[in-house]
């Protein structure tokens, strides 16, 4: 029918240019296709709605009434006049900065361990990848509320010592340092990407060194360490980016709150409050948005130092 | 021809593919046309007492399906919101007093008004149960049940300490003294006679409405100053250092629901909760459990106490079969046989009727609660105005201001000015 429109020698001369587009369109589309699940769930439930969020940033929005433009003043009251934002950000600083290094240095203790050749090694493996798997569920953070309550197992082990230890996940002076120690026993993860570094390492440079004479210490700093940092740095970005989004520990064991005293006020935790307690989803969202840059920055730090002491050279 | 036959077969067979497929969209839809989402906060015993209902209701009306969905208190809030938010809200909700005016002025209710008394019985409803749900002179929500706050104490326990029980008319310090004495005796590590009240709110607006104060203003300012705080915050330092009430580190493990209060932890012997709860206390704690009012203001005091619908049932304004919904609601607070069923859980039935009926079916623990519930209706004040927008946000600042004071951060004084800043901020921004 169409073809009766156009004058024929036209309608052939599109047919060939449209030829060749044609077939790498069919080969496209196949591979479209099976991209369309992760497309769908791309666009559809991380893209859209974070625009969604960017838009509500700008917005009083209280999910019943329609959102209202309020232009930049979410962002301004962050940085202005909200005493609670910066106890949050004390909170999530206070927990990245112990948390992160003193997870990996466990990690790396654990991996350097378990790469002398253990026999059984998978078990061991799993057995201390466990808590990793396990561990931002709900569940592990109702047993740790177990084990630093005022007569939970931690207390009981230190009377048998004569020591009277305090409630400590509800004294606001230590409440977030056993929310480090639930972070720090979940070293499982960079324990194994440790241990896959570590066996990357050739062992004729530590044989070399030995004979040498380098010690121990001298074969760590000067041989595993250097080697290792590309291992280091991912292990680095990717734990600084989990611990900056930390949300279940605190929320489980807090009861939500952040308590006592805000002495356990995650930055997502506090946008939580305010996006589901408070029903500010503008604000929220403009918190949301914030963390996001915050995030984005130490990334970028982290990469931008990674030539001073990343090593990719052999 | 043979390819026209094909065709023609083949034609055949969508056809009957078609008509099946249309029978089988066809079925459900009419079911679905008849399926209520019904959603509540609450625990176990509420669950399987509503769950009941339900069941008794479907059995009269067959063609039809309940989706009947709980949740703790607080993330009950947050997806209600979300689902009206998302135009999915469930036909039937469970409403509180403190939410209801949002809700309704935002258009997410349907106004009930039109259905009554047809669809909705309110015969046996006193005038001023009628109006607890009503917002701007429209009834949005149906009461549930009477209750007020209460005082849930272990009666076993200060029973064998063979010390007086707590009654009506003891006072703050009559009553900070008995829990002084319940820590003495006890003689138990941790163990304290009473909670640590200073954090919470509804101990903190009788307390104000008896000095003649309250929470809020009716133009939603904060109704206090510095000076009641003050001496509020002073009470409780004064308890938790006479060994009265509990240690911070001890009241930080309350979590604001039921199974983390310290009465059910077994760290104190008297708690502030709404007599409706005493069910649900009573539940998960060995001890028998008492009710008592909350602590008396004493000589020329005004009344602290009010009764309020302890929850209410309400339509939602997107309900597609608000007409059903609104007569399942109805079943709930005006049918006999439902009445028996869910007790005096919810709190008391509000409806003459249905109240009558199950007060002899009562075991002690209802009777109790009716038993309450009479005793302070000649001694309640009227309900206040509803809690302004932000409202929430206080009541954890609340509790914050009242662990900095426990933890000696700050001097009641102090803290009271902090708290009346904050609150006054959190209710200019809304």
């Amino acid at each position: 029918m169409a073809d009766t429109l156009i004058d024929a020698p036209a309608s052939r001369q599109a047919l060939a240019a449209a030829h060749a587009p044609e077939t790498s369109w069919r080969e496209s589309a196949t591979g479209y296709l099976f991209l369309a699940p992760w497309l769908i769930g791309f666009f559809g439930l991380t893209l859209g709605p974070a625009l969604v969020s960017l838009y509500l940033s700008f917005t009083d929005y209280d999910l019943l009434s329609n959102p209202r433009w309020v232009g930049a003043a979410n962002y301004v009251r962050i940085a202005t006049s909200d005493p609670k934002f910066s106890a949050a950000m004390h909170v999530t600083f206070l927990y990245v900065v112990l948390s992160v290094p003193l997870k990996l240095a466990f990690a790396l203790l654990v991996a350097m361990m378990l790469n002398r050749g253990l026999r059984g090694l998978p078990l061991y493996r799993a057995i201390f990848y466990l808590p990793s798997l396990i561990g931002a569920s709900v569940a592990v953070s109702v047993l740790w509320r177990q084990v630093f309550a005022g007569d939970g197992l931690l207390n009981q082990a230190l009377k048998l010592v004569g020591i009277h230890g305090p409630s400590w996940i509800s004294n606001p002076d230590t409440a977030l340092y056993t929310l480090v120690a639930l972070a720090v026993w979940q070293f499982g993860s960079p324990m194994i990407i440790f241990l896959a570094g570590l066996r990357q390492i050739p062992k004729d440079v530590y044989e070399a060194a030995e004979i040498d004479g380098a010690s121990r210490s001298q074969q760590f700093w000067r041989i595993t360490l250097p080697l290792l940092t590309p291992v280091l740095f991912f292990n680095v970005v990717v734990q600084t980016i989990d611990a900056f989004k930390a949300f279940t520990p605190a929320f489980i064991i807090s009861g939500g709150t952040g308590g006592p005293i805000d002495a356990t006020l995650f930055y997502t935790l506090y946008l939580y409050q305010e996006a589901f307690a408070y029903f500010r989803m503008g604000y929220a969202s403009a918190l949301a948005w914030v963390l996001v840059v915050i995030i984005a920055v130490f990334t970028a730090l982290s990469f931008l130092s990674s030539r001073y002491w990343v090593h990719y050279d052999g | 021809m043979s390819g026209f036959a094909l065709s023609r077969r083949s034609l055949i067979a969508a056809g009957i593919g078609g008509a099946t497929l249309a029978g089988l969209g066809g079925l459900p839809a009419a079911a679905r046309d008849l399926r209520l989402r019904m959603f509540w906060w609450g625990a176990k015993e509420r669950a399987e007492r509503t769950d009941k209902v339900n069941q008794l209701y479907l059995s009269s009306h067959p063609d039809m399906t309940i989706a009947s969905e709980t949740l703790g208190w607080t993330d009950y809030w947050a997806r209600l919101a979300t689902q009206t938010a998302g135009r999915n809200a469930p036909d039937v909700l469970q409403m509180d007093y403190r939410y209801i005016f949002e809700y309704a002025r935002r258009g997410a209710l349907l106004p009930l008004d039109a259905y009554v008394p047809k669809a909705l019985n309110l015969t046996d409803f006193s005038p001023a149960a009628v109006d607890s749900g009503k917002v701007d002179g429209k009834i949005y929500g149906v009461s549930l049940g009477l209750n007020s706050t209460a005082m849930v104490y272990d009666k076993g326990l200060i029973q064998t300490l063979g010390l007086k029980e707590p009654v009506w008319n003891m006072t703050w310090s009559e009553i900070g003294d008995l829990a002084a004495e319940v820590t003495k005796a006890a003689k138990r590590d941790g163990f304290t006679g009473m909670e640590d009240g200073g954090g919470n709110e509804p101990l903190l607006e009788v307390w104000l409405a008896q000095r003649g104060k309250s929470l809020y203003t009716a133009e939603g300012k904060v109704g206090y100053d510095d000076k009641d705080m003050t001496e509020w915050l002073a009470f409780w330092t004064d308890m938790r250092k006479r060994g009265a009430s509990a240690a911070p580190d001890v009241q930080a493990l309350d979590r604001g629901e039921i199974d983390s209060n310290l009465l059910s932890l077994g760290k104190v012997a008297m708690t502030f909760a709404h007599s409706n709860q005493l069910v649900g206390f009573q539940a998960i704690n060995k001890s028998k459990l008492g009710l008592s009012t909350f602590p008396d203001g004493g000589q020329g005091a005004k009344p602290g106490q009010y009764l309020k619908p302890a929850m209410m049932w309400s339509v939602s304004a997107q309900s597609k079969q608000a007409e059903a919904a609104v007569q399942l609601v109805s079943y709930f607070i005006a049918d006999t046989e439902a009445g028996k069923l869910l007790g005096v859980e919810r709190g008391v039935p509000a409806s003459s009727a249905v109240r009558n009926v199950v007060t002899p079916t009562l075991d002690d623990l209802g009777r109790a609660m009716v038993d309450y519930i009479s005793l302070i209706s000649d001694k309640v004040g009227a309900l206040p105005p509803p809690p302004p927008r932000g409202a929430g946000e206080i009541q954890s600042v609340l509790r914050r201001v009242n662990e900095q004071v426990g933890f000696g951060r700050l001097t009641p004084a102090d803290g009271a000015k902090q708290f009346v800043t904050e609150a006054s901020a959190v209710l200019a921004r809304g």
